[in-house]
């Protein structure tokens, strides 16, 4: 998506600054040649000037367009369920989405996943066991 | 219509709305920008300038419906389209803030005027 996105709008811009030179330099001509009044060298423009003018914007809108940050889902179900797909693919996928969704700005992940996954509670007697083997062996780091 | 127990039943993601208009917005101005250099280039004057805008505006709309909106909607499987990514597709998507980023388009429309015709 980046690559052909980068290279439209390269090629783009490229043949919209050959039709500019090329058209500054019809005028020039056109003026220097000719002492005519300005309003005949408007419509004297060369055709292929005018289509590599209307291609290159095509080709720079196309490029543009491709290259915008993917849209999000508004509907709260489609979104709620697009979000929950996300935190069941694997790592490399997963990887790959919080880079673009970093990249575009945007929230990464479930955001009520602080709901779903909390940790249990502490087990306090086998804590105060372990301890207890501990101080018996006569408390010495191991 | 635009109804609050329909907004209830079936809510909207505000965060998603506003990523949208402004990834929207950002094409718009950018394209916007690039058109008055068209329009520029090719000397159009008054009406036919207003009108090569217009046109470029719908041009860029069916692009953005056909490269961005139409296959990831069908990607996620639902038939509604654009109203997927926007609240009223009509206005969002189709007539947007073209009156707004028309500034732009005459700000580089005369820049491009004068330079090419000196």
């Amino acid at each position: 998506m980046g690559l052909l996105s980068n290279s439209l709008n390269l090629t783009g811009v490229i043949f919209l600054t050959h039709a500019v030179y090329s058209a500054y330099e019809h005028s020039l001509l056109t003026s220097s040649s000719s002492s005519s009044s300005s309003s005949g060298e408007i419509t004297s423009l060369p055709l292929d000037i005018t289509i590599e003018t209307l291609l290159s914007l095509l080709v720079l809108c196309t490029g543009i367009v491709i290259g915008a940050p993917s849209l999000r889902p508004i509907q709260w179900a489609v979104w709620a369920s697009s979000v929950e797909k996300e935190d069941h693919v694997s790592l490399e996928q997963r990887r790959a989405l919080v880079e673009e969704k970093v990249r575009a700005g945007g929230t990464v992940g479930n955001p009520f996943a602080v709901l779903d996954q909390r940790n249990g509670f502490l087990d306090i007697r086998a804590k105060r066991r372990e301890f207890a083997d501990w101080v018996r062996e006569g408390g010495a780091a191991k | 219509m635009i109804d609050e127990r329909e907004l209830a039943i079936n809510p909207i993601v505000q965060d998603s709305v506003r990523h949208n208009a402004q990834t929207l917005s950002n094409i718009r101005a950018l394209t916007a920008s690039l058109f008055g250099v068209g329009a520029g280039i090719l000397g159009l004057e008054s009406y036919p300038g207003f009108a090569f805008y217009l046109l470029g505006t719908f041009v860029v709309s069916s692009l953005i419906y056909l490269l961005r909106v139409a296959p990831e909607s069908q990607s996620t499987g639902s038939k509604d389209g654009a109203n997927l990514y926007f609240y009223r597709p009509m206005m969002d998507l189709w007539v947007g803030d073209s009156v707004g980023n028309m500034m732009g388009f005459v700000l580089t429309w005369t820049l491009f005027y004068g330079l090419v015709r000196a």
